[in-house]
């Protein structure tokens, strides 16, 4: 995997497996929702990750992030952060060393915000709970940071009194989203962290996710399924699809040069203000994660299928500089 | 014609804050709109988050009452209504599919408690046949849901489920905030595709509350477009959203994000960080 000079990777997935694995009524099952995915993230940069629903972005980001709980548990591979060299997974350290660096140097923004909030303390209570230990200061000082990092998710202080459930989704995603930057860590997941926002908040809170890690040259790992959003925030993005990745490069690249028949297909379909015929959608649905398809797991609904498709897994090759791909039409001859 | 569903000046205001500082919101203000009884259609509510779109969904659902102003199903007051009578004709589509289902219920159970209570299901076998029959409107089956639990799911296929369980009851209307806030441009487009052919083979009318400008274009017949709980702008959709005329309505069209917008953070967006020298190599 290249990385460009002076941009040492922050964090480096590997070979990354996360399975659940659930016993209901004396069945077992296995799905295999992160089946050997590899990446990196470099200091100052924005790397996105976009895929259709149940791709695995969720459990893929969870699992780096370490938030491991059964029936998700992680089968293989590492995901290592630079600033825990000690461990290849933060789910692999102990939970005094995740405390220490959670916040500060790793957050997470999760899918839905009710998560994080404590529904029964004011969202004040909430910025001095996570917040005020790795900041310091007065209780006064602390609030007047907390008000005015608010403001920049166009908030207004009063919020800090509100309890959740007093603010409608949009407000309490962009609280979430305040307390996730207000300690300026190194590293921020974010999953899916506008995407309950409408248009022009959204817009609003990108341009505030990019200021912010411009400022502090911190790392993010932004999911998303909407690619209009990747198209103008992020810098590099990777495509998966039922589990594994398929492509990835800098942004500009998988626009305007995507490689894999899966990407050709999302970036052909998506619809716009002005369409008033369907765009045409992919044959089939999205594999069952549980029973996937052997070889390349788009296979069943690929144009360019053959035969060794079927039976091969198509590794991840550097078809052009920066820009990976696994697909056997792509790169001839290259099996994972 | 008749209405169907009638708003006329709806209001709805909430006390937010403590003790001392107790301040009114005013979620909705005066609202108003009919929707015809023999011309079904799908009614867009656009507007940014806290401009109440989701007060207002639950007003209509007869979940919260009104302030001020009524909501009138075909001619009676919501609030009059015998609430099952009420749910077999108006069924709800939440944004966050696993905040609409309880984590410890099977979801074939959600289906058949509707198709029982609402469906007019009489036994377990209409009910399954009526779920499965919904399912299979949604691109699943019975046997892929039977017996799964909300977490075994993803959010879309979850979303899914959810429309489908609000079609087992056989509504004449439905009422989806945000149902394709969380889901993928090809899920959406199969889902606003479905609430076309509910509309146009089945006569369904469906209030579609989105931020999402693409579909709500694409597929409404109308739409209203809140600010601050009131409508700014109301009119024929594809009419509004290619010539808006209030401010608010162009800005959102213009914070429209699409693969065309490649780099507007990256580069054009005037952040004072990016500007930084040194930011950018
Ligand atoms: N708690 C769970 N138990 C079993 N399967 C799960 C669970 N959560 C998610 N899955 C499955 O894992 C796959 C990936 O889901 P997810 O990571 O949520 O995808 P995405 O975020 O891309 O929509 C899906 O097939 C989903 O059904
Ligand atoms: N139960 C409630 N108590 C107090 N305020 C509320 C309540 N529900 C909504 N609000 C307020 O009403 C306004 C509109 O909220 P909502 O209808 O959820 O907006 P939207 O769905 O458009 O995002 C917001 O200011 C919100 O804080
Ligand atoms: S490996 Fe084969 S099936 Fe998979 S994307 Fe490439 S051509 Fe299609
Ligand atoms: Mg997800
Ligand atoms: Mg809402």
């Amino acid at each position: 995997m290249s990385a460009a000079p002076g941009r040492a990777p922050v964090l480096q997935v590997r070979d990354l497996q996360a399975h659940f694995r659930t016993r209901y009524f004396g069945v077992d099952r296995e799905v295999r929702a992160v089946d050997g995915v590899g990446f990196d993230v470099r200091r100052n940069e924005i790397y996105g990750l976009a895929g259709e629903s149940s791709s695995g972005k969720t459990t893929l980001v969870k699992t780096i992030a370490g938030l491991l709980k059964p029936p998700l548990e992680m089968v293989g591979g590492s995901a290592r952060f630079s600033f825990l060299p000690e461990w290849d997974a933060v789910g692999r350290a102990p939970p005094e060393v995740v405390r220490r660096i959670r916040w500060r140097h790793l957050s997470y923004i999760m899918q839905g915000s009710m998560n994080v909030l404590n529904p029964l303390r004011r969202i004040r209570h909430s910025f001095r709970d996570f917040a005020w230990r790795h900041i310091g200061g007065g209780k006064r000082e602390f609030d007047a940071r907390a008000a005015a990092h608010l403001e920049r998710v166009r908030l207004d202080p009063s919020v800090l009194s509100a309890y959740p459930h007093e603010l409608s989704g949009g407000m309490r995603q962009r609280v979430t989203i305040a307390l996730a930057t207000i300690c300026k860590p190194d590293f921020i997941i974010a999953d899916e962290p506008t995407t309950a926002l409408d248009v022009v908040v959204q817009k609003d809170v990108l341009g505030m996710i990019r200021s912010i890690q411009r400022e502090m040259e911190s790392s993010i790992l932004f999911i998303t399924h909407d690619m209009g959003v990747h198209a103008a925030l992020t810098d590099r993005l990777g495509i998966m699809y039922a589990g594994r990745l398929v492509e990835d490069g800098e942004t500009p690249e998988i626009f305007g040069r995507p490689l894999h028949p899966y990407t050709r297909h999302l970036i052909a379909s998506l619809p716009r203000i002005g369409d008033v015929e369907q765009r045409e959608g992919l044959e089939g649905t999205p594999p069952n994660l549980a029973m996937p398809p052997p070889g390349c797991r788009f296979h069943p609904r690929c144009p360019l299928a053959m035969p060794l498709c079927a039976t091969t897994v198509p590794a991840m090759v550097e078809t052009l500089p920066g820009h990976r791909v696994a697909c056997h039409a792509v790169n001839p001859g290259a099996a994972a | 014609m008749s209405a169907l569903l009638e708003l006329d000046k709806v209001s709805k205001s909430f006390s937010r804050g403590g003790l001392f500082s107790s301040r009114r919101v005013d979620a909705v203000k005066e609202v108003s709109f009919t929707l015809d009884d023999g011309r079904p259609e799908i009614f867009t509510v656009i507007g940014e988050s806290g401009s109440g779109k989701s007060t207002l969904a639950r007003m209509i659902l007869g979940i919260n009452a009104a302030s001020s102003g009524q909501v009138r199903l075909a001619g009676r007051d919501v609030a009059s209504y015998e609430r099952r009578a009420f749910m077999a004709q108006v069924q709800p589509i939440f944004q966050n599919p696993f905040e609409a289902f309880n984590p410890l219920k099977r979801l074939d159970r959600y289906l058949f408690m509707t198709a029982e209570r609402f469906g007019g299901a009489a036994d377990r076998a209409a009910a399954e046949e009526l779920a499965d029959g919904a399912l299979r409107q949604v691109g699943l089956s019975l046997a892929e849901v039977s017996g799964r639990f909300p977490h075994e799911l993803s959010g879309g296929q979850l979303q899914r489920v959810a429309v489908a369980r609000a079609l087992v009851a056989r509504p004449r209307l439905i009422v989806a905030d945000e149902p394709v806030s969380m889901v993928d441009a090809s899920l959406r487009m199969s889902i606003v595709n479905l609430f076309g052919r509910l509309r146009d083979e089945l006569g369904l009318s469906i209030i579609y509350i989105t931020h999402d400008l693409a579909t709500a274009y694409y597929i409404s017949d109308r739409l209203i477009i809140m600010q601050k709980g009131m409508v700014v702008e109301a009119g024929p959709a594809r009419a509004v959203l290619s010539a808006p005329s209030h401010p608010y309505s162009r800005q959102l069209r213009d914070a429209v994000l699409t693969p065309d917008s490649a780099g507007a953070f990256r580069a054009r967006h005037p952040l004072k960080a990016a500007a930084t020298p040194g930011a950018t190599p």
